[in-house]
């Protein structure tokens, strides 16, 4: 989010020395960018209180006792997870939920993954009748248990797609219900997610109805139209389980990591969640949900066609084409934030493999600019067109690249003598403190909900990664991004889909 | 050295002036953001401070009202010699302990007692019950009621209907449809549960729409409620407005088995929104409506996939056997892979001779996908 | 006396029930998730679990199913606590071997009858 904040500096400098066209526009962007992360903070604010209140008082208790509860299918591709498969499968059976069904997609592993599944759980070959809604890759067998305890259980062994959007596919295809929850198997959830994540579904005004068309004079029946907005998805705060205590696929207690680079990724995540998603959804500009977990509509997700095997940034890719789809169909829709922790997830502790993830986010992210470029400044996507993408383009994509050629021009101005110091420090100052600033609210707001830490020190110590990374973290990601942005460019292979996964499950392996 | 300091400020401070805006303008949001970074980490420790001594008051008194409510109510001995509620009389001594005056303490009982309720009922949670009252507990909750905040009055109303005190019409009936939706839907819940009379009234005066969560809390409370009057719930499919009751009463009634409303939910087969019209459908199918049938079969052909699924597994609850060579048609020779499914599923669903030889038939003529659906809903594994 | 082993999540309902059933002269001994559950399951012998469905680790129909399946543990008597109100779950849980379904809010009085005429019946079973 703050990935241009620095970009300022560099647009000091160029201030005095450049022709004033240019110098505007740079201030003017610099500035804008500034007061965004000023009106998200308090967007964000404003939400997360108005959640707050109207959480307060509401008895979740109601949809597990209730037979009218809507079914979930919680879908979860793993690849190579032999070890911590069971552990994992079991904590997502027993979700507090009335009717769901788990579904565990082995995406080809080449490990015990599969043998460990069908033992522990008494599983058996089954004649499913599979239909392909969705593309993927072939799914050769799926399977049952014949212990009745472990019912909600479906493995699904198909071919290895390369990527986790071919796996999710297949257990979209596989799904019995209405709704379904997209999550990794190494995840980690909350027991009452899919609790806290179906409400916004259900809090939705009744469908209200206005014709379009005449009757069919048989039926009655008579094109529609919906004027109500449909939830089409739901998303929560996804948090670092590196450093948490885990016992058996169950948070225990929640640590902020010990590790640098995980730990920035925790601040980073919290502020892109509770600052970011919390202040677009006051506002139903929630740009995406993320892949590690999101509940989605799968009317929608479906005739949206699904997750793109192809794409680097396949979640914000689906949310994308689903509101378009929506759009292009006249109908209004809304996708909605919860700002509690509900998903903890292993982030990368070796800087290969954060480079290589954050890389891959930022080719995602140019790759649906320019897929979905039609969107951009479309008002006839509305706010989609108008405030998600034109942001994004802005102020995600752009960012990168004004910021790194701006640190290049400020270089060669130092080597070349022409710097005004004083002013180049003032704004230098000014860009940091803002940026410490923003950080450190975000990480009020997000205390608000919940005391995820169970000591003072443990969040102070969070909190002070803000100082630290604007010289660290920031130009790492920096780097990272323009690294992606040159992949897309030259359109180099992927390789993510072993490797990345891979990464995550080894390090995983190790500690629990 | 501070008059050094005080000239050097004001120094800058007349500089100031002409420095070029931009620069004025960093400046001055150099200072805002040092301000709000200092005040957020002092209300970030601050809040810590105040949960780490709200947990510790917590920790001191739940355990204190635990043995209370343990010894008084759930070992009470004239509860178990079976003396009847009424006359049960608590022992005064614990109950006059001091530190039950503070309104936190009495707030964090009412809250362990609601607790208790939701796992007892019976004797026990009428003893209960009899606690809050006795503890005069009603009054802080009646208190909560006439403030101006929403989210106390909803807290007030909650607690109010989960110890069952009666509110009286006069203030609860505005609530039931003020613009707040929440206030709304526990004012509703309240008045189902509370009012003696005639507790479905809002029924026939609710405007604003029933939201698919509310529902869920008040069908609930009228399935558990007890000596709740049920009415026939045809008279709001027939004559209300609001969509949201029609469609929650098509719950209801499949619920209640209220048969004699077959005619009127018949009557929605005619309205225009599909969504709607597959729940009448599937409500049809519960009641197993017969005479909907050949009304059922007859609209088909015309209807959208939603509803024709609904039909086949309608058809399949009715199981009267007078259409299963229509299902059979349907299994053979649609194209949508989702109605073969469901014929099937309706044909099972049967359970008779008849059935199972049409599914033999079948099975031994179709194609090998036919051949998958039918082993998968046959196959006892798998329940989707 | 009988010894009876409750598993449930809710610390206020696992004191509640300890306090009922003890009244009456049962053992009780409590588990508070699945995995202890299982584990003390191990270590003694019981005469019947009472068990809620929705817990961490493993869920009440786990517990059934493992008991049930178990040849040295069949014996054991299963009554179901739960606030699950769910028609496929609760049928499930019967499928699976449960003996008992009492749905939350439960009646006191209800439980120890419930409990008693189970222990009756296999101390009836037991002697022919």
């Amino acid at each position: 989010m703050m990935d241009s904040i620095y970009r300022f500096f560099a647009g000091g400098t160029f201030w005095d020395i450049l022709g004033t066209f240019y110098q505007s526009a740079v201030f003017v962007y610099g500035f804008t960018l500034l007061m965004a992360y000023a009106l998200l903070a308090a967007m964000s604010l404003t939400s997360i209180r108005n959640y707050m209140k109207k959480n307060a008082s509401v008895n979740y208790d109601v949809i597990v006792e209730s037979p009218l509860a809507p079914g979930i299918s919680v879908i979860a591709p793993a690849f190579n997870e032999g070890v911590t498969i069971i552990q994992n499968v079991r904590s997502l059976l027993t979700l507090n939920y009335p009717k769901f069904e788990v579904i565990i997609i082995n995406d080809g592993s080449t490990d015990d993954t599969l043998d460990k599944l069908i033992e522990e759980f008494q599983m058996i070959q089954v004649d499913y009748a599979y239909r392909q809604k969705l593309n993927c890759e072939m799914v050769t067998r799926i399977f049952k248990s014949t212990n009745h305890a472990y019912d909600k259980l479906i493995v699904v062994d198909k071919v290895n797609g390369k990527s986790k959007a071919d796996a999710s596919n297949a257990g979209i295809n596989v799904s019995a219900y209405d709704y379904f929850l997209c999550t990794d198997v190494d995840c980690i959830l909350d027991k009452d997610t899919l609790i806290k994540l179906i409400k916004p579904f259900m809090d939705q005004e009744t469908v209200k109805i206005k014709e379009l068309g005449e009757h069919c004079p048989e039926c009655g029946y008579v094109m529609t139209q919906e004027l109500h907005r449909r939830v089409i998805a739901t998303g929560a705060t996804l948090r670092m389980v590196n450093s948490c205590e885990v016992d058996e696929g169950l948070i225990t207690r929640v640590k902020p990591p010990v590790r640098y680079l995980p730990r920035f990724q925790e601040m980073e995540y919290i502020r892109a969640f509770v600052l970011g998603k919390m202040g677009w959804d006051l506002i139903n500009c929630v740009p995406n949900v993320s892949g590690g977990l999101g509940l989605f509509d799968k009317e929608i997700a479906v005739m949206a066609g699904g997750y793109d095997p192809k794409s680097f940034g396949e979640d914000m890719d689906l949310i994308t084409r689903m509101g378009a789809f929506m759009k292009d169909n006249r109908k209004r829709y809304s996708i909605r934030y919860v700002p509690l922790t509900l998903c903890w997830t292993e982030g990368p502790t070796t800087m290969k493999v954060f480079g290589r993830q954050r890389s891959r986010w930022a080719r995602g992210m140019a790759q649906i600019m320019s897929i979905h470029r039609r969107i951009i400044a479309n008002p006839r996507y509305g706010n989609l067109g108008m405030i998600v993408f034109v942001y994004h383009f802005l102020f995600e994509l752009l960012a990168p690249i004004v910021e790194f050629t701006g640190v290049l021009f400020y270089i060669y101005l130092i080597i070349t003598g022409q710097i005004n110091w004083p002013f180049a420090i003032i704004l230098i100052v000014f860009v940091y403190t803002y940026s410490v600033m923003i950080t450190t609210l975000a990480l009020l707001w997000d205390q608000i909900t919940f005391k995820y830490y169970k000591s003072w020190k443990e969040t102070i110590g969070l909190c002070l990664m803000a100082f630290l990374e604007p010289f660290i973290y920031h130009p790492l990601i920096v780097f990272f991004s323009m690294k992606g942005y040159f992949n897309f460019v030259t359109g180099r292979k992927h390789t993510w889909g072993d490797m990345q996964r891979q990464g995550f499950g080894n390090q995983q392996k190790k500690k629990r | 050295m501070w008059r050094d300091l005080v000239d050097l400020l004001w120094q800058a401070y007349e500089q100031f002036g002409f420095l070029p805006l931009f620069i004025q303008v960093a400046f001055s949001l150099i200072i805002v953001a040092i301000l709000a970074t200092i005040t957020a980490y002092s209300s970030i420790l601050y809040k810590r401070y105040q949960a780490y001594v709200h947990e510790k008051r917590l920790n001191f008194i739940t355990p204190k009202l635990e043995d209370l409510i343990t010894e008084q109510v759930l070992l009470n001995e004239k509860l178990s010699m079976g003396v009847p509620v009424d006359e049960i009389e608590f022992d005064p001594v614990p109950l006059s302990d001091k530190i039950y005056k503070k309104i936190w303490v009495r707030q964090v009982m009412i809250d362990v007692l609601i607790q208790y309720r939701k796992n007892f009922r019976g004797d026990v949670g009428e003893l209960l019950r009899k606690l809050y009252i006795d503890m005069e507990l009603t009054k802080d909750s009646f208190e909560k009621m006439k403030t101006m905040r929403w989210e106390r009055k909803i807290k007030a109303v909650i607690e109010l209907t989960q110890m069952n005190i009666p509110i009286s019409d006069v203030t609860i009936l505005p609530l039931t449809n003020s613009p707040n939706p929440l206030l709304r839907a526990v004012a509703r819940n309240a008045y189902i549960q509370l009012s003696k009379n005639e507790p479905f009234k809002f029924f026939d005066i609710a405007t604003e729409p029933l939201l698919p969560w509310d529902q869920l809390e008040m069908f609930r409370i009228i399935t558990t409620t007890k000596d709740i009057m049920i009415p026939n719930f045809s008279r709001w499919i027939s004559y209300s407005t609001n969509k949201s009751i029609v469609a929650f009463c098509l719950k209801l009634i499949a619920h209640y088995d209220q048969k004699t409303a077959i005619p009127a939910v018949m009557d929605l087969l005619n309205n225009k929104d599909h969504y709607f019209r597959a729940e009448a459908i599937n409500c049809l199918g519960k009641l197993s409506a017969e005479i909907a049938e050949v009304r059922l079969v007859k609209i088909y052909e015309h209807q959208p996939l939603n509803c024709q699924i609904e039909i086949l597994r309608a058809t399949g609850m009715i199981a009267s056997g007078k259409y299963l060579d229509f299902l059979k048609h349907e299994l053979m020779y649609s194209t949508n892979f989702d109605i073969r499914m469901a014929a099937t599923r309706a044909i099972i669903n049967h359970d008779s001779d008849e059935s199972a030889a049409i599914i033999k038939e079948v099975m031994n003529t179709t194609y090998e996908e036919n051949r998958i659906i039918i082993k998968h809903c046959l196959n006892p594994l798998i329940r989707n | 006396m009988a010894n009876i082993l409750v598993v449930e999540d809710d610390e206020i309902m696992l004191k509640a029930i300890k306090n009922i059933l003890s009244k009456d002269g049962y053992n009780v001994i409590l588990a508070k998730n699945g995995k202890e559950a299982f584990d003390k399951l191990e270590n003694a012998d019981y005469d019947l679990v009472l068990s809620d469905l929705m817990m961490p680790y493993a869920n009440g129909l786990e517990v059934i199913s493992r008991l049930k399946n178990d040849p040295a543990k069949k014996h054991i008597s299963i009554i179901i606590v739960s606030s699950v109100g769910n028609e496929e779950t609760i049928t499930e849980a019967f499928r699976l071997g449960a003996d008992d379904y009492l749905k939350k809010p439960i009646m006191a009085g209800e439980l120890l009858i419930r409990i008693r005429k189970l222990l009756a019946n296999r101390a009836i079973r037991h002697s022919l």
